[in-house]
């Protein structure tokens, strides 16, 4: 018995030395470590952002970690990350709907008392807001986004239609411009089970003049008659044959591809489209314009707010010179180099009417005229779950599994028990 | 020396031998499913602020109006079933196969058995660029052939995902199958045949009344084993599809997965994990009761 | 099935001599195939693997080994490789030290409660991990292991130890026990026996259970995939599958192709060298329990 315990004390030893030979690679450089993580795409973007921040602060050795190129894949990398409790990260470069959940689960610093309000007032206010989570905030805005209406200004020309305000303008023209043999289709969205389906639908539920979930009291608005009537709008789209069977299945880049190539009088989606509806090879090249989304008369139009930020974790060994890295990013100098660069869109709304940002892109004022409708998806910790549980039920309305009715009134029943009402 | 004292001192040293096992299962295995039978009446998520607050049985309640669960359920059963059924016809048909002799015998039972030994995760990308929708070496073959005219979006379409994945695990496991059910047909005597060949069987009736009921211990072991394999399947579909499109291959395990790790809903991740545990439980003490039927039937017959 | 034939008056060719090659070849295609086509997209430039109709066979200036060269040059893959071996290899020593020894008691020796400790390690091997990582999650946060390799080691000897005891007690129970009898009349107390007499003779048995356990542990997905968020520390199937591109629009087929092939050959080796052992460890577990 005794070499017995003699072998497994030995075994156990040998595998120990082992594991923490090799787990503790020291790690100790001259100048401050900060790490970020975001996709790998972004990284690259980032390059001369971060060269600049690293030639004014000598100290501090900004590193890049490159991940997947899927945002919902970076955002499991941080959360295991932090569920672990042994973060490599210092910054957190964050989705906005990413901030309720990062902040509720006690993985970030608040920031409240590292900038004034007067700093706060020259970014957008949705942007402002996105990064707040029971009134501290969490995160400061680099990078904005928002959802709008694209359309043809060539066919509303030929036609004589002016840019559609409300819903019933927008079945109008469809419909005139598809009896004239203008386009194939009216409308083309994003209708497919995902994330950017939620978004979506924020913009319309606004424009109907209902709400989702209210952050305050926890009350879900999702099967009052504001919300059905948002989904039958949907639907009708559908059933009218203004939008293409298809755009149950489609993302943003369907859509723009449909609409780029010139089958389609209006659009949804985000400010990227753009650049690349007006590239030299697009088809309606120079003849797209963009407005705020359409609503129903008597309410106002709503942009989804999207967009990409700073967070600071709480666990790090270096919360001033992270501090400095963020206060570099999001300054004005480095939002403006990185905007004329990448053709991103600020957060600072100074520099959507800046000469040098207008110059090359000329469109950036009405961009700041959408931005400032921009509604927020709801900022509760328990997002991701409610929007999955939406995602479900207006995908089944939208293939006609079910009624809108039944649709909304199941979701706002999954939703009330899920925030446990 | 007496009697007692030698057995005492056995007992002591089988003791001693077994308890370090006993304790590392323990610890992997009861602690966790114990302790989410503990978990699984609280409420603990981010609206909680990540503290176990006691909830007692509204978890369950929850699961019982969770649509995504239920979906989850479906396509778990659908998969099961399908992969199990298609792995025992292919793997039965592979062992027949490899019990004839034939040269090179010996190189083919190797090959057979290499699916079953490699990296389910890694394989999984095989099966994600077989079935890529532009490049995919299916589609073109399809395409070859004629049968097709633009490429198939398998991975892209809520059915033909939930056919890929499926054709991926059968690849992935038909070997296990065969190589359990090899072993059987390698333990029935060939006189057994013969006896029945000069009574005027056919092949095909020697299968069915010799083969198949001498193999039916392997087939329901093998299919055991499967079902709780199939029933638990993750790494392949978190590769492959990650449960989309539209949740079309959503497993219960996915679910579980991203409740507790994309949710952070623990309490309720955990009651998940003693739901799926009691479905599991009980269809393996159901099988436990037909292999022990057949076995004595068996056991008559023979 | 192809047993209906009944009747061997058929003169002339008959197609039934081909069913055996035919279903021979097939057997090799079905299982060779995808692991073929991962090897030669590997093999293949950017240029040819996106080519359509399909290359299959790339010509001489469609070879390239630049995916191999990128897959090191970008991403510490020596270190996924040793990662995986690592810990592999570890987790089945522990394995083998803490499994046999039991599976032993549990053939020889007689302790209460020997039955209710078999059914529940074969019960065990049935439980799929996902059961498992809540509840260990939980411990490798309030131990403090996430990112080190004893958060893979503790786990994946657990979960080979059920087959290693079902498979070593069924070797154990073949052992003629006049050896250990004779054994103990020449003095030897029961683990001297055990270690000068019956360690040798298993050693075998000991190989079958290691390759086995190796077999799983490298292959392990989720556990692997929660534990480990350091890169320098990923084990080879979990880096593979999170292996992207340096854009959007650029999905790294070959590199991807690469990874696989690097992650499978360590095991078809295993494979070619240890089929008998496979089969005899497998079905000893699966069928003798």
């Amino acid at each position: 018995m005794r070499s017995n315990g003699g072998f497994y004390l030995a075994v156990a030893a040998i595998a120990l030395v082992l594991v923490l030979g090799i787990h503790n690679l020291a790690f100790s450089q001259r100048p401050v470590k900060v790490n970020v993580l975001m996709q790998a795409l972004e990284a690259a973007q980032w390059q001369s952002i971060v060269e600049e921040f690293e030639e004014q602060n000598p100290d501090i050795d900004l590193h890049i970690v490159e991940g997947p190129n899927a945002s919902n894949l970076v955002e499991d990398l941080y959360t295991s990350s932090f569920l672990l409790g042994d973060s490599p990260y210092d910054l957190v470069y964050m989705d906005i709907v990413w901030t309720p959940k990062f902040a509720a689960a006690g993985w970030l610093t608040d920031l409240s008392d590292r900038i004034s309000d007067e700093e706060l007032s020259e970014f957008i206010d949705g942007d402002v807001n996105g990064g707040r989570y029971n009134d501290k905030l969490y995160r400061i805005p680099f990078r904005s986004d928002a959802g709008m209406l694209y359309y043809r200004t060539d066919l509303l020309e030929a036609e004589g239609f002016e840019p559609p305000e409300t819903v019933e303008d927008l079945n109008r023209i469809s419909q005139a411009l598809m009896e004239n043999d203008r386009v194939e289709w009216g409308y083309v969205w994003q209708g497919k089970q995902y994330e950017g389906l939620s978004a979506m639908f924020v913009e319309i539920l606004e424009g109907f003049g209902g709400f989702w979930i209210d952050p305050e009291t926890q009350d879900v608005g999702l099967d009052a008659p504001e919300a059905i009537a948002a989904v039958d709008f949907l639907t009708n789209t559908l059933e009218n044959g203004i939008s293409p069977p298809g755009v149950t299945t489609y993302q943003e880049e369907e859509a723009r591809r449909f609409f780029q190539n010139g089958k389609v009088a209006f659009m949804r989606n985000w400010p990227y489209v753009w650049t690349l509806a007006n590239a030299d090879d697009s088809p309606v090249a120079g003849k797209i314009a963009i407005k705020p989304m359409i609503h129903q008369a008597g309410h106002g139009s709503g942009a989804c707010q999207g967009g990409w930020g700073l967070g600071m974790v709480n666990t790090t060994q270096h919360p001033e010179e992270a501090w400095r890295v963020i206060e570099f990013i999001t300054s004005r100098a480095s939002q403006k180099q990185f905007v004329l660069e990448t053709g991103y869109v600020p957060s600072r709304r100074s520099l959507f009417t800046d000469p040098d940002i207008v110059a090359k892109y000329a469109h950036y004022p009405q961009l700041l005229e959408v931005q400032e409708k921009s509604v927020l998806r709801p900022p509760i910790a328990q997002y991701a779950q409610a929007s999955d549980i939406l995602q479900r039920y207006l995908s089944s309305a939208l293939t006609d599994r079910l009624s809108p009715e039944e649709a909304m009134r199941k979701a706002a029943e999954e939703t009330r028990r899920l925030l446990g009402r | 020396m007496s009697g007692s004292n030698i057995r005492d001192r056995q007992r002591l040293t089988g003791w001693v031998l077994v308890t370090p096992a006993l304790l590392i299962l323990l610890l992997v295995y009861a602690y966790p499913i114990g302790r989410a039978f503990w978990l699984s009446l609280f409420t603990q998520n981010l609206g909680t602020e990540l503290e176990a607050v006691f909830s007692g049985l509204s978890n369950y309640a929850r699961i019982w109006g969770d649509g995504a669960f239920w979906n989850s359920i479906v396509n778990t059963t659908i998969f099961t079933v399908v992969a199990l059924v298609l792995e025992l016809v292919f793997g039965m048909a592979i062992a027949l196969v490899l019990d004839r002799s034939f040269r090179g015998r010996g190189t083919v039972r190797t090959i057979a058995i290499i699916p079953w030994a490699l990296p389910t995760a890694i394989m999984a990308l095989a099966w994600t660029w077989i079935f890529n929708d532009r490049y995919g070496v299916l589609n073109d073959i399809l395409m070859r052939l004629g049968l097709i005219d633009t490429g198939i979006n398998w991975l892209g379409n809520p059915t033909l995902a939930m056919v890929s994945v499926i054709v991926a695990d059968v690849w992935k496991t038909t070997s296990f199958v065969s190589i359990l059910l090899l072993a059987g047909l390698q333990s029935i005597p060939q006189d057994l045949y013969e006896a029945h060949a000069i009574e005027g069987a056919t092949p095909w009736q020697s299968f069915r009344q010799i083969t198949l009921p001498l193999l039916m211990p392997q087939i329901l072991i093998a299919s055991l084993f499967r079902f709780a394999q199939s029933f638990g399947v993750f790494d392949l579909i978190q590769v492959m599809t990650g449960g989309g499109p539209a949740g079309a291959t959503e497993m219960v395990s996915l679910y579980i997965y991203s409740t507790v790790r994309r949710y952070l809903d623990f309490g309720y991740g955990a009651a998940l994990v003693v739901v799926t545990f009691l479905i599991l439980i009980a269809v393996v003490a159901f099988t436990f009761y037909l292999l022990e039927k057949v076995r004595k039937s068996a056991g008559v017959d023979i | 099935m192809t047993l209906t034939q009944s009747s061997k008056k058929t003169s002339g060719f008959s197609w039934k001599v081909l069913i055996l090659p035919v279903s021979v070849f097939l057997v090799v295609a079905f299982s060779l195939g995808p692991i073929l086509w991962q090897f030669l997209t590997s093999v293949k430039t950017n240029e040819a693997i996106v080519a359509i109709p399909n290359v299959y066979f790339p010509s001489f200036d469609q070879l390239t080994l630049n995916h191999y060269i990128e897959l090191f040059a970008r991403r510490p893959f020596l270190r996924y490789i040793f990662n995986s071996a690592f810990v592999a290899f570890t987790s089945t020593l522990l394995c083998l030290g803490f499994g046999a020894p039991a599976a032993y008691a549990l053939a020889r020796l007689k302790i209460p409660g020997r039955q209710l400790i078999l059914t529940g390690v074969l019960i065990v091997t049935l439980f799929p991990y996902i059961l498992l990582f809540l509840g260990l999650l939980e411990l490798v946060k309030a131990l403090n292991l996430g990112n080190n390799y004893l958060a893979l080691i503790v786990p994946y000897t657990a979960i080979n130890l059920p087959l290693t005891i079902l498979v070593m007690r069924s070797f154990f129970q073949q052992l003629p026990k006049d050896l250990e009898d004779s054994a103990k009349v020449d003095g030897y107390g029961t683990v001297g026996m055990l270690l000068k007499i019956v360690l040798p003779m298993t050693l075998p048995a000991l190989v079958t259970t290691g390759i086995l356990t190796f077999i799983f542990s490298w292959n392990e997905f989720i556990f692997a995939l929660t534990f480990i968020t350091v890169e320098e520390m990923k084990t080879l199937p979990v880096a593979a599958a999170q292996l992207g591109g340096a854009s959007i629009f650029e999905i790294p087929y070959g590199t991807i192709a690469a990874a696989t092939v690097l992650g499978t050959v360590p095991l078809v080796v295993l494979v070619l060298f240890f089929q008998r052992k496979i089969v005899q460890g497998l079905t000893a577990g699966a069928v003798k329990g």
